[in-house]
């Protein structure tokens, strides 16, 4: 059985390094493990040995065991739309512009095609553990919502709250284009705009059955991978966590811990710089002292406020820039939920 | 930076544009002006900054000259048919706004030109002196001040086609329309950055932007490495700095602000981030 950890959190708090770093660890400790990421920081995709790679998963050179991927952060769900359409749809899809502005535009399209492919991977059952860099687009949130979010758009919501009704046949759109609704909306646009995207999401909904299906797989397997939140001690980055311990709940599992990165020392907290220690060196320490305490301060107040459990990882002076890097960022952090990992 | 009548702010997202929106905001509040903040995307932002609760769709007053608004699509569509358009009494619930909704959310551009046609439109009212929108962020902000464009592609002729000719002239002009891009001295922030003024500069459809670094850290000039936590955190931020220095050349911002250490609140930081451009501007 492949397991399956999603990492999430808002952008540049550090999800890469922590999905890469677990990963290492536990690919050394003999487990096939694949790395999944997006759009990597370039010492990452160095170390990862990504960075000339395209979706397939490779196993690293000095690591066989550990094996990564990107996701194509480009894709949409354009293509698993198309995969489900009859050969007469897909041509007059092919060549609709609302088709490719739809699946560019759609906030879930990008997040359902990550989600989609991430799933692809579990399901190859080629892997001990799966760890998914999840991109942080919509939140990131995006990434469990998609697929029930896709399902509502093929399935015709749009078209219902277009027509303002029951969906019509493909024959009843040249009465439906006579409604007064439509009528206005074209002296507004100054074209037949409603009734083409009307015929276009007529079309689309031939392919609901294969879409909603695909997305019943991709929430089995994104509801039984365990999930954990990175964040910074930053408030933009807790206020994403949060999100995810607020809002998952209803879409996935709730996240089984939350990771802060860059971690300040704790004993910098009390510290108090000797006599005759500069003015400069003293005002330094005073300033990351402060955000030592900040930091101490805004993770008590989320696991007493949410439950969760915290791990840390402390601030490097020097990023990691190769798998050994990875690992020893691992080694000196503290309460990693291992055993959700498998190793112990 | 507040001799233009429309200032959008963007950056990716986490690197303080709401934070950089409210201390503009409240500079140009305290040099006399009439100033609309609007927050674009998400709420809570812009109004965390300014030590409000949630915005609403009406300006409100925060303090004297400043009015502060946040973006809701079905009102802004509402007020667009019902002003410009000259149809009274519809609803935000009844069908016509569904049917727009599903157009907004199917057709490029529609949802965009509602949003950035709402900002240009107080620009032209004369309430205001100078509008300041916390922007989307960099991912978005291409398909926002294209909108104009791409309505221009999709609607061959009619009245909307010629409001987004005006509003396209609106942004391309540099006595009008300002465009901010913060950004932090990290590398996927830069990286970010970098694609956005690449893809702008080569469109063509707003004055260059000026770059605002934030979370800039001062150099410690002691050298000294003591034992100890004092050495420790000499270390940390040496390195730190060390790195911020690769990516500020690469950025070459207009203003630097700087790493707050400590405890801040919202309110707090634009308050700060006010002072640091009254200081430099």
């Amino acid at each position: 059985m492949t397991r399956t950890i999603l990492i999430t959190g808002a952008g540049g708090v550090g999800k890469t390094t922590v999905a890469a770093a677990m990963g290492v660890k536990v690919a050394r400790s003999g487990l096939r493990t694949l790395v999944v990421t997006v759009d990597p920081a370039r010492r990452l995709a160095t170390a990862l040995g990504v960075e000339e790679l395209g979706n397939e998963p490779q196993p690293h050179a000095d690591e066989p065991d550990l094996w990564a991927a990107m996701l194509d952060a480009k894709a949409s769900w354009r293509a698993v739309a198309m995969r489900h359409a009859d050969p007469e749809v897909a041509a007059r899809l092919a060549d609709n512009e609302f088709f490719r502005a739809a699946s560019e535009h759609f906030p879930a399209s990008q997040a359902y095609a990550a989600a989609d492919q991430a799933a692809t991977f579990v399901q190859a059952m080629a892997w001990d553990l799966v760890i998914v860099d999840t991109p942080p687009s919509g939140g990131g949130i995006d990434f469990f919502a998609a697929p029930a979010q896709m399902a509502d758009l093929v399935g015709g919501r749009l078209l219902r709250w277009l027509t303002g009704g029951p969906i019509p046949g493909r024959r009843a759109l040249y009465k439906f284009a006579a409604r007064p609704v439509l009528r206005i909306a074209d002296s507004v646009l100054g074209s037949d705009l409603l009734e083409r995207v009307a015929e276009f999401l007529l079309d689309l909904r031939t392919t609901y059955d294969g879409v909603a299906q695909r997305g019943r797989e991709i929430e089995r397997v994104l509801s039984s991978a365990s999930i954990f939140v990175v964040t910074t001690s930053d408030p933009a980055p807790i206020r994403e966590a949060i999100k995810f311990y607020r809002d998952l709940p209803g879409l996935a599992s709730s996240p089984t811990s939350v990771i802060f990165n860059r971690i300040l020392p704790d004993e910098w907290a009390e510290a108090v710089a000797p006599p005759g220690t500069s003015p400069a060196l003293e005002a330094n320490l005073a300033r990351w002292s402060a955000e030592t305490l900040r930091q101490r301060d805004s993770r008590e107040e989320f696991s007493s406020r949410y439950g969760a459990h915290i791990a840390t990882i402390p601030w490097s002076p020097h990023p990691p820039t190769d798998l050994d890097g990875l690992a020893g960022l691992v080694e000196e952090a503290s309460r990693l939920p291992w055993a959700e990992v498998g190793i112990s | 930076m507040l001799e233009k009548r429309l200032v959008l702010v963007s950056g990716k997202g986490g690197v303080g544009k709401s934070a950089v929106s409210a201390g503009l905001a409240l500079l140009a509040q305290r040099r006399g002006l009439r100033v609309l903040a609007m927050e674009m995307g998400a709420p809570g932002g812009l109004s965390a900054h300014f030590g409000t609760g949630p915005l609403e769709f009406e300006p409100v007053e925060l303090r004297p000259g400043l009015h502060a608004m946040q973006m809701v699509r079905s009102d802004a569509l509402l007020e667009y048919l019902s002003i410009q358009m000259g149809m009274r009494g519809l609803n935000r619930f009844g069908p016509l706004a569904r049917a727009f909704d599903a157009l907004a959310t199917t057709a490029p551009g529609i949802r965009e030109i509602i949003t950035i046609g709402k900002a240009i439109w107080e620009v032209r009212e004369d309430r205001w002196d100078i509008v300041i929108a916390d922007a989307p962020p960099t991912g978005q902000i291409g398909s926002y001040v294209r909108a104009p464009v791409t309505i221009s592609e999709l609607v061959p002729a009619g009245r909307i086609r010629v409001q987004a000719e005006v509003m396209r002239e609106i942004l391309h002009d540099p006595s009008l329309t300002e465009v901010i891009m913060v950004s932090l001295p990290e590398e996927l922030p830069v990286t970010e950055t970098e694609e956005t003024l690449t893809w702008l500069a080569k469109e063509d459809l707003v004055p260059p932007p000026k770059v605002i670094a934030n979370r800039v850290l001062d150099e410690l000039t002691d050298p000294d490495t003591p034992p100890g936590p004092v050495g420790d955190a000499a270390t940390l931020h040496r390195s730190l700095w060390a790195d911020q220095q690769e990516w500020l050349e690469r950025l070459s911002p207009v203003q630097n602000l700087p790493y707050l250490h400590g405890l801040f609140t919202p309110g707090e930081v634009a308050a700060r981030v006010a002072e640091e451009f009254e200081g430099t501007a």
